[in-house]
C-alpha cells in the first residue's frame, strides 16, 4: 500500500517524494497522518493513565502512611483530616490530594498518640517538604522527617540524616496562645541551643537548618490552633 | 660559500636580559620561603608536613605527566615547587595530608599538564587544586586550628594524620586543649560573617591569628612581594589594582552601612587577599600582558573579592575572584591591544 | 575527535544491537544525550533507572515509527517522530510512578526530558525512519542499553567517590571521607571526561598495536 501513497525508490526514505512545493492533496494527507498519529498516541496515554492510576495513588498513600507510622511509633490506626478554607475539619478517605491536611495516629486502644503535619519551606536549592509529628497533649513537636528536597549533598542534605540535628525534634516547644506561638521556634547557631523552642543548627548547613526552623514556625502557627480547637473530635477519631 | 644570515624575526622587546624562566621561578620560591617559615612557626609541624606533602605531590605529578607524554622532565623549572608551596599556604593548617597531596595532584595534573605544561594553563594551578578541595571536602577545608597552639612543635593536629581517603579525626577537643588565651580557631572572616565579631585590623596585620597556613601575616607577604617587584620580576600593577579597588569598594559599603560591612582595613588584612593579590593574581601565565589590561584585571578581581565576601554566602572570595579573573584575562588582552603605529582611531580623543 | 575517526554510519557487518551497545555507544562514541548523562548520574540507581526508561521509550517508539515509516511524508517526519516519542515518554512517566515513587522523585523532571534527548530523535531520523521494524527495535534496544551502560559507568564513579557507596551499600567502610564534589554537577563533567579519556587511550593503544603488528 505504501508505494501508492509515497512515490519513492523502493521506500528507502520517508517522502523521497517530490522536491516541489506540497500540493493541496499532499497537505491534507499530512494533516490526516499527523491527526491519526496524535489520536493513537492520545489513546495510548489515556489507557496507560487508567491502568496505572490506582496503583500510583496507592503508592503515594503507602509512602505517606509509612512516614506517618515512622514518626508516631506504636500507632495502629490513622485518620487523615483536611482543613477547609473556613477552618472546618473534614475526614479524608485517601491520604493524598491538595490542600492543608494532617494525619492523626491512634494506638491499639484507640487513644490519640499524636498528629503528623505536612510542611514546606524554601531551602537553599529548592522547596524542602517535610512531615513532623506533634503532640497536642504537651504542645510539643516530637519528630521530624524530610520527605523531599534538593539541598546540597554532604552539607544541606544532612537535615535529613544528622542525628544530633534530628534530636532537636524529640521535644521541641511549640506552645500556641491566641494563634501565636508563645516562643517562636528559631534556629540558633550550632552549639548555642539554650531553650526548648530553639533548634541547634548543623554546622556548615546553616541555611538549610534555618529553613527548617522557619518551616516549623509557620506551620505550627498555621495548623496547630485548628487541631487544638477540634481536639475532642480528633481524639474520638471522626 | 654564501654566508647565510639567520634573521630572527620577533616582536618586541628586543633587548634581552639573562633572566630566564627558571631564574624568576627560583626567586619566587625564595620569596615564598619566609612566608612558609612564618606559617610553620605559627602553626607548627602539621603545617611543615602539609607543605612538604603538597610540594612532593606536585613534583611527583609533574614528573609522572612528563614521563607519560614522552617529553623531557620539566620539574627543574621550579613551577611545580611554587604550585605545591602556594597550595599548601592556602590550606587550613590541620588539613589531612592526603587531601593536600590530592589537591596538588589536581593542581598540577588537570590544572596545568593537560593543557600542555607551564605557559599553556588557563588558571593558576594552585587555585585549581584548592577549588577542587573546597568543592570536594567543604567541611575539612573550613576547619581551622588556632594560631600558636601549645605543643605545636611536638605533636600533629589530630586531623593531619588521617589515613588516605578516610575521614579526619575531630579536632575540637585538641583545639580546646592546646589553644592559648585570646586565640580562637575561627578565622576573622568567619567571625565577622557568621558571628558579627570584627577583629581589630592592626592585630590582623601582625599575623597572629587563625586562618589558612600562609595567609595570616600581611606585613610579611607585602615584604616578600616587594622583593619580587623591586627585582623587576613581578608586575606591581596587578596587586596595586586589586588591593586598591577592594579598599575603595569596601569603604563605600562601610559608609553605607557600617554595622553590617567591616571597614577597608579589615578587608585588606583578612583572609587571603594579600597572599592572593601578591602571589596568585600575578601568575605571569594567567594575567593580561598590557598595562591597561593589568589594571582592569586587578580591579575586576578586587571588586569580585569584596562582592563575594559582602554579598555572597561564602566567607572568603579571593580564590573565585582570581579564577574568574584568569578566565577573563585573554578577553581583557584582546580588548586592550595597543593600536599599531600609524593606525587611526575612529573618534578623535 | 572520536567522531571524526568513526563516521556515524551503519555498516552492513555490524549487528544493530551490538552497534548501539558498544561500537557506536551513544555516550562514549557519539557523545549524544549529554543532559541526562550529566544530570542523572549521581547514583547508580538513578543512572540505571534513567537508562532503562530511555531504552523503553526508544524500543517502543522506534517500533511504531518503523511500522509507519512509509506512510510519513518527508515534510512532517520530525513532527511525527516527536509525537510518537512524546507519547512513549508520557507512558513511561506513568509507569515509573506506578512502579516506585522514590525513583520517580529522584528522576523528577528528567523523564519528560527524554523527549528532548537528542539521542532519541537522532536514531529515529538516522535509523528507524528507514529500516524495517525488527531491526529498528533492535537498534533502539542496543542504543538504549548502551546509553544505560554509559550512565551506569558514570554513576558508579560518582556514587563510589561521592558517597562511598555502590547501589547504597558502603564500599570503603564508615570512615571513608566522601568527595562531595562528585555528587554535584561538576562531578558529572569530571567523570565523563575521565571515561572519555580512558576510551580514547584504549583506542589509541589498540591502533598502535595493530600498526606494530602490520609492520612485522
Amino acid at each position: 500500500m505504501s508505494s501508492q501513497i509515497i512515490p519513492g525508490p523502493g521506500g528507502t526514505g520517508p517522502g523521497a517524494a517530490s522536491p516541489h512545493a506540497p500540493s493541496a492533496a499532499n497537505s491534507i494527507r499530512m494533516v490526516r497522518l499527523l491527526g491519526t498519529v496524535s489520536l493513537m498516541c492520545g489513546l495510548l496515554i489515556v489507557v496507560t493513565n487508567l491502568a496505572t492510576k490506582d496503583r500510583i495513588q496507592s503508592n503515594q498513600e503507602t509512602i505517606t502512611r509509612e512516614s506517618v507510622a515512622e514518626l508516631l511509633p506504636g500507632i495502629s490506626k490513622q485518620v487523615t483530616y483536611g482543613v477547609e478554607p473556613s477552618g472546618e475539619l473534614k475526614v479524608l478517605t485517601g491520604a493524598t490530594g491538595e490542600g492543608k491536611k494532617f494525619f492523626a495516629g491512634y494506638d491499639g486502644s484507640g487513644k490519640l498518640v499524636g498528629v503528623v503535619i505536612e510542611a514546606g519551606e524554601r531551602g537553599y536549592a529548592d522547596v524542602i517538604s517535610a512531615l513532623y509529628s506533634y503532640s497536642p497533649a504537651t504542645q510539643t513537636i516530637i519528630g521530624f522527617k524530610v520527605v523531599d528536597m534538593r539541598e546540597t549533598p554532604g552539607l544541606g542534605d544532612r537535615i535529613k540524616s544528622d542525628i544530633p540535628f534530628l534530636a532537636n525534634f524529640k521535644n521541641l516547644d511549640a506552645k500556641v496562645e491566641n494563634g501565636k506561638e508563645v516562643h517562636n521556634i528559631t534556629t540558633v547557631k550550632h552549639g548555642t541551643k539554650k531553650n526548648a523552642w530553639e533548634i541547634d543548627a548543623i554546622s556548615g548547613a546553616t541555611i538549610s537548618s534555618r529553613a527548617v526552623g522557619r518551616m516549623l514556625h509557620k506551620s505550627v502557627e498555621d495548623v496547630t490552633p485548628v487541631i487544638l480547637k477540634n481536639l475532642d473530635r480528633i481524639e474520638r477519631g471522626n | 660559500m654564501t654566508a647565510t644570515t639567520v634573521l630572527a624575526v620577533r616582536t618586541s622587546p628586543h633587548a634581552h636580559s639573562t633572566r630566564s624562566v627558571e631564574k624568576i621561578m627560583a626567586n619566587v620560591v625564595f620569596a615564598l620561603l619566609p612566608i612558609c617559615g612564618y606559617a610553620i612557626w605559627l602553626f607548627g609541624i602539621s603545617t611543615l608536613a602539609l607543605l612538604l606533602a603538597t610540594t612532593a605531590a606536585a613534583l611527583g605529578t609533574e614528573q609522572m605527566f612528563c614521563r607519560a607524554s614522552g617529553k623531557g622532565s620539566t620539574i627543574g623549572d621550579f613551577s611545580a615547587v611554587i604550585t605545591g608551596l602556594l597550595l599548601g599556604l592556602t590550606l587550613p593548617p590541620g588539613l589531612p595530608l592526603w587531601m593536600g597531596a590530592l589537591g596538588a595532584f589536581i593542581a598540577v595534573g588537570p590544572g596545568k599538564m593537560v593543557f600542555g605544561g607551564l605557559g599553556f594553563n588557563v588558571f593558576n594551578p594552585a587555585l585549581v587544586g584548592r577549588a577542587f578541595l573546597q568543592a570536594a571536602f567543604p567541611v575539612a577545608i573550613t576547619t581551622y586550628t588556632s594560631a600558636k597552639a601549645v605543643g605545636r612543635f611536638t605533636e600533629f593536629v589530630p586531623s593531619t594524620l588521617a589515613w588516605p581517603f578516610m575521614k579526619a579525626a575531630p579536632i575540637t577537643e585538641w583545639v580546646a586543649r592546646t589553644k592559648v588565651d585570646g586565640f580562637t580557631g575561627a578565622t576573622p572572616l568567619m567571625l565577622q560573617k557568621f558571628d558579627h565579631v570584627t577583629t581589630e585590623p592592626w592585630s590582623m596585620f601582625l599575623g597572629e591569628r587563625a586562618g589558612s597556613a600562609g595567609e595570616t601575616a600581611p606585613w610579611l607577604i607585602l615584604l616578600c612581594g616587594l622583593y619580587l617587584i623591586i627585582r623587576g620580576m613581578m608586575s606591581w600593577r596587578v596587586p596595586a589594582a586589586m588591593l586598591l579597588s577592594s579598599v575603595v569598594l569596601a569603604q563605600a559599603f562601610h559608609m553605607a552601612d557600617a554595622a553590617r560591612y567591616p571597614g577597608p582595613l579589615f578587608v585588606l588584612f583578612s583572609g587571603g587577599l594579600m597572599l592572593g593579590a601578591m602571589f596568585m593574581a600575578t601568575d605571569p601565565v594567567g594575567q593580561p600582558v598590557t598595562p591597561r589590561g593589568m589594571w582592569i584585571y586587578g580591579i575586576l578581581m578586587g571588586t569580585l573579592t569584596v562582592a563575594i565576601r559582602f554579598l555572597g554566602g561564602l566567607a572568603e572570595g579571593v580564590m573565585y575572584a582570581i579564577l574568574l579573573g584568569n578566565a577573563l584575562s585573554p578577553l581583557i588582552d584582546n580588548l586592550t591591544q595597543p593600536k599599531t603605529y600609524g593606525e587611526r582611531r575612529k573618534a578623535v580623543a | 575527535m572520536l567522531r571524526d575517526k568513526q563516521p556515524v554510519t551503519i555498516t552492513a557487518d555490524t549487528h544493530p544491537f551490538l552497534n548501539g551497545l558498544w561500537k557506536q555507544n551513544p555516550v562514549f562514541v557519539m557523545v549524544l544525550g549529554m543532559c541526562p548523562t550529566l544530570a542523572i548520574t549521581n547514583s547508580v540507581k538513578n543512572a540505571i533507572s534513567m537508562g532503562l526508561a530511555t531504552t523503553f521509550v526508544m524500543v517502543a517508539s522506534y517500533g511504531m515509527i518503523s511500522a509507519i515509516r512509509k506512510l510519513i511524508p518527508k515534510q512532517v517526519r520530525i513532527a511525527t517522530f516527536i509525537a510518537i516519542i512524546a507519547c512513549g515518554v508520557t507512558v513511561v512517566d506513568f509507569l515509573v510512578k506506578a512502579i516506585s515513587i522514590p525513583v520517580y522523585q529522584a528522576l523528577g523532571a528528567y523523564i519528560p526530558l527524554i523527549v528532548s534527548n537528542c539521542l532519541t530523535l537522532e536514531r529515529a531520523e538516522a535509523y528507524a525512519g528507514k529500516q524495517p521494524v525488527v531491526k529498528s527495535m533492535l537498534d533502539g534496544l542496543g542504543m538504549g542499553l548502551g546509553f544505560a551502560l554509559a550512565l551506569t559507568c558514570l554513576g558508579m564513579v560518582r556514587e563510589v567517590l561521592g558517597a562511598g557507596t555502590f547501589l547504597g551499600f558502603p564500599v570503603f567502610g564508615s570512615r571513608f571521607e566522601p568527595w562531595v564534589l562528585f555528587l554535584l554537577p561538576p562531578g558529572g563533567f569530571i567523570s565523563l571526561a575521565m571515561w572519555l579519556l580512558f576510551f580514547a587511550w584504549r583506542k589509541e593503544r589498540a591502533a598502535k598495536l595493530a600498526a606494530a603488528e602490520a609492520t612485522q
